[in-house]
């Protein structure tokens, strides 16, 4: 008799949950090995408590931007529909929007579309938005600033520099004060790398003028030199490392962790690893400030950071954007802030208490931020940036000239630009 | 009855062959007629929603123009050059010296087997810190004998030299393992008898070494050349085809082509002409082969 | 006479293995080194303040061992596949009379010579087809064939300087053509077998680009894509790796050294006899 009892009301208690589960939808987003995986698994967690009848899945990918490109190009160009949500790098909206793989969004946000949109820092929700159409919303951003040791600037008295000149100026001056053969002025990405791109847009946004204009080619003109001249000069001033077309982004921070940089242009992520690595010798020593311009011209900075798309042969595509939009709120841009230190998509988030208590220097690191700027837009933009990197990196190792590297740039980005 | 023999070997040839041409059908025979087909069609990447449009032979037109194809079909060829005789060399060295009586035979087996179990990828990131200008090995050891560092990887030739040295280390392994399999083949009878005769080691190397060796160094030779002709773990792991594109072999080009540019038409077009090169580089192999073979059957 | 002999057998064992060692040996040194320590100029070979925190992340940060098993799984099976498929294929192309074997062989090498990248696409949409990504199938096809030219021709090679009486000695005791094959020929043609299945191994041990694509999830890495993991954006941290990477190839180096007796072992019976 008391079985029967137990049994009916296990059964009783059983039929809810087998109910729900009828309704279950799967989601899975696609992440890069390196955008904290673990934290978005923590960041699915609290949605899957709010959403009870869904699951969602973390695939993790390779650990680089290209890595993680090549595997995705080859699902998607068969139509697989197996993910839901990607993250994907902001130089890609253009790209996936002209392949198709990004599903729109504004039919799905409606009028919401209007209401959300201005919240976000302007440069990256700008990012998102190809042709007219939203093509995918921010998740985290980022931006490259200037690193620089504080310590040795104050020991020779020099301010922090503005103008490039006065950078340079000021490297020399440490340089011959500190007599140390293994510290370097100067030190950004030199290597064929992405990083490089912006290694050559920094300086050329610095003098008012871009790579494009009004959709045409715009390099004829002086200031499409002066990136070629300022690292010239650079060089012969000593400034630069002497195997600057060997850096990546990483050594530039190994080399500054370690004492031997003055001054580094490199991404959000460098100030937690040089202030808090276990071996770091500059902790304390790191000041952060905006890229220097050229006399008479406005500090820019690169936009970097990684954007929600939803695919396009998903399944489940309106919970996939109900998903990508509440993981696109300040709500998770805060938990982000606090759990990875990612820089937020909303001006908002840096001045929250709990989020400057995490990352005292976001109080510094927002006016970089709203400086940012776009890396030239284009369906094609792998070959844009193949072409800018590659030259930018024949130039400093010294195999092109400024009129040899500037007439390559040219004639390839030509026929991506008719 | 030689007939009936005849007609049931020839089946039963056929019987063996099938599982390999069935696996062969399957992973090789049918993405390859995809390639050949997409490399008939292109797609305007500005606008890729229009769809692919059958181009002819405009992808392979259009190679014939390229320069950057021309410089990294160049780079391919002196790697080519460079590496396959240099590995053979290294290689025929290694198993000389690893066919000697040891008494302990692993240490020497597993030194000349490592270089083989290295994934390419990371013996590629390993010799790139190798040639590091600031802290790597190779400069370190220039400057004990006092030659200033060199900036290898920022130099066209110098980086060269040293994504040469790397696949020569990381082949050489594979060649040392092809020839000394084929060495211990040799039966020491033949050495005894040579040096009864009172040859030198020189000409025992010529006489008897070289000869029974030639079908293992035909062998090497060729997949060694089909893959220096493939090359691209180890500049792309090296310098990523810097500086600027001069090291850039034509896998490398490929690669970019296809899954960075998503160019699937041109991509194959050039993966079609790679094919083309091995076919004509393995091609002069394969004659050499016969018109000896048919010289050892008279 | 006999000193000097020794020497050169001493000084070839040293040249041999320091070649092949270096950069393993190298490799085991960054693992005990902090970062910062890589970059000291001068450089440093023995580390200063050796740590094992290394391995310890090594082993935390993702599933090594896992990985290591999927690794030895795949290319274990693929090269069993390869050498079975490819004994077949070269006992009938050495031993039985047909009619094209050149054709046979050149379309066999033909096989081998298109790049891996552009046939990346077709491949993963016909594993998506039959059902089979994610599935140790989806690599170990693949790589049976990538193998199979090398390997035929290696063990056809080999399987040609072994006289035939010996297997019609068999077949009159009854024996079929292909129970020779697999009693008679394979034994006598040992080394050049296990050759081949070196080479088949180490090959899919080695391969990136396919494990990449065919094996989305983690659980299903295979080594050689699953050290990349370690990687960064931007970094690429080589203290981590090079743990990571000695932990990998440890148990190669012990397969490879047992494997290597049998090699030998095969072969100086041969050669005696010779």
């Amino acid at each position: 008799m008391r079985l029967i009892f137990i049994a009916l009301t296990v059964a009783a208690l059983a039929l809810p949950a087998s109910a729900q589960q009828q309704q279950q939808t799967t989601l899975r987003i696609f992440t890069g090995g390196q955008q904290r995986p673990d934290v978005m698994r923590k960041i699915a967690d609290e949605y899957q408590k709010k959403n009870p009848n869904v699951k969602i899945e973390v695939e993790v990918g390779g650990a680089t931007s290209e890595a993680q490109q090549q595997y995705l190009t080859t699902v998607l160009s068969s139509k697989d529909s197996a993910l839901d949500v990607i993250l994907i790098d902001v130089i890609r909206p253009a790209q996936w929007a002209a392949q198709g793989w990004a599903e729109p969004l504004d039919a799905y946000l409606g009028s919401d579309k209007a209401k959300i949109l201005p919240a976000y820092l302007k440069a990256y929700a700008d990012a998102d938005q190809v042709g007219g159409k939203l093509v995918a919303l921010p998740y985290f951003a980022d931006a490259q600033f200037l690193y620089y040791r504080k310590d040795l600037l104050d020991k020779y008295k020099r301010p922090v520099p503005k103008s490039w000149d006065e950078m340079m100026e000021t490297a020399r001056v440490i340089l011959d004060g500190e007599k140390n053969p293994q510290l370097q002025g100067f030190s950004t990405a030199g290597a064929p790398i992405e990083g490089t791109v912006c290694t050559y847009l920094v300086p050329l946004w610095g003098t008012g003028s871009d790579i494009v204009k009004d959709g045409r080619l715009n390099l004829d003109t002086v200031e499409a030199r002066q990136p070629f001249q300022l690292y010239g000069r650079m060089k012969q001033a000593g400034v630069l490392p002497k195997n600057i077309a060997e850096i990546p982004t990483d050594r530039i921070r190994v080399d500054f962790q370690a004492g031997n940089v003055v001054f580094a242009q490199n991404w959000g992520y460098f100030w937690n690893r040089v202030e808090n690595d276990a071996d770091t010798k500059v902790k304390g020593k790191v000041g952060v400030t905006i890229l220097p311009h050229d006399q008479g011209g406005k500090s820019a900075t690169c936009i970097g950071g990684w954007q929600l798309a939803v695919s396009a042969y998903s399944k489940n595509k309106q919970e996939a954007v109900k998903f990508a939009r509440w993981l696109s709120s300040p709500e998770v841009s805060k938990m982000q802030a606090v759990l990875a230190s990612h820089l937020p998509v909303f001006p908002s988030v840096y001045r929250d208490p709990e989020v400057l208590a995490a990352n005292p220097w976001f109080a510094d690191a927002l006016p970089v931020v709203e400086t940012a700027k776009s890396r030239p837009v284009s369906a094609q933009y792998p070959q844009v940036s193949d072409a800018i990197r590659s030259n930018m990196n024949a130039y400093l190792a010294g195999t092109k000239t400024t009129d040899g590297a500037l007439a390559d740039m040219k004639s390839r980005l030509k026929p991506l630009y008719k | 009855m030689t007939a009936r023999k005849d007609l049931s070997e020839r089946a039963l040839g056929v019987l063996l062959l099938t599982p390999a041409a069935l696996l062969l059908a399957a992973i090789v025979v049918y993405p390859v007629a995809t390639l050949l087909w997409t490399s008939l069609t292109g797609v305007d990447n500005a606008n890729p929603g229009a769809g692919e449009k059958f181009v002819g032979f405009d992808n392979y037109l259009r190679a014939f123009d390229d320069d950057r194809f021309w410089h990294s079909l160049w780079q391919t060829v002196v790697y080519v050059a460079v590496t396959v005789p240099a590995a053979l060399l290294v290689g025929l060295g290694l198993a000389l010296l690893a066919n000697r009586p040891f008494r302990m035979k692993w240490p020497v087996r597993l030194g000349l087997l490592l270089p083989w179990a290295l994934p390419l990828v990371f013996a590629g990131l390993i010799f790139r810190w190798f040639f590091e200008y600031q802290t790597g090995v190779v400069n370190d050891l220039l400057a004990t004998v006092g030659i200033a560092p060199q900036n290898w990887l920022s130099d066209p030739t110098l980086a060269t030299v040293a994504i040469c040295t790397a696949i020569v280390w990381k082949a050489s392994s594979f060649m040392a393992l092809m020839l000394l399999a084929g060495l211990q083949t040799i039966p020491r009878s033949l050495y005894e008898a040579a040096e009864v005769d009172g040859a030198t080691a020189w000409q025992q190397f010529v006489e008897i070494t070289l000869p029974m060796l030639r079908p293992a160094i035909f062998v090497a030779l060729i997949f060694r050349t089909i893959t220096a002709i493939q090359t691209f773990d180890i500049p792309y792991a090296m310098t990523g085809g810097g500086p600027g594109d001069s090291t850039e072999t034509l896998a490398m080009y490929i690669h970019k082509t296809t899954l960075d540019f998503l160019d699937f038409g041109y991509g194959s077009a050039l993966a079609a002409l790679m094919f083309l090169l091995s076919m004509a580089a393995t091609s002069g192999y394969l004659r050499y082969t016969r018109r000896s073979a048919g010289r050892e059957e008279r | 006479m006999n000193l000097n002999r020794r020497a050169v057998v001493w000084l070839s064992a040293v040249i041999v293995a320091v070649n092949g060692f270096f950069p393993a040996v190298w490799m085991l040194l960054t693992s005990f080194k902090t970062e910062t320590e890589l970059i000291r100029s001068p450089i440093t070979y023995l580390p200063i303040a050796p740590t094992l925190a290394n391995y310890v992340t090594a082993f935390t940060a993702q599933p090594i061992l896992r990985f290591m098993a999927n690794s030895v799984i795949v290319a274990g099976l693929s090269t069993l596949l390869c050498i079975v498929i490819g004994a077949l294929a070269a006992y009938a192309l050495t031993r039985l009379r047909m009619p094209h074997r050149n054709l046979v062989m050149s379309l066999l090498l033909a096989v081998a010579m298109f790049p891996l990248i552009s046939l990346m696409v077709p491949l993963f949409k016909l594993m998506r087809e039959l059902g089979l990504l994610n599935t140790y199938f989806a690599l170990i096809m693949p790589y049976a064939v990538l193998s199979l030219p090398v390997c035929t021709l290696v063990m056809a090679a080999f399987f040609q300087d072994i006289p035939p009486d010996l297997e019609a000695a068999a077949m009159v005791d009854g024996c079929s053509r292909v129970g020779a094959l697999f009693r008679v020929v394979m034994p006598l043609a040992a080394p050049g077998v296990f050759t081949a299945a070196i080479l088949a191994f180490v090959n899919a041990w080695d391969e990136f680009l396919l494990a990449l694509t065919m094996m989305n999830r983690v659980s299903m890495r295979t080594l050689s894509v699953g050290i990349t993991l370690y990687q960064g954006e931007f970094a690429f941290p080589w203290p981590l790796i090079s743990a990571a990477l000695v932990v990998a190839i440890v148990p190669i180096c012990i397969l490879i050294a047992v494997f290597q007796e049998r090699v030998v072992g095969g072969l100086t019976a041969g050669g005696v006899k010779g």
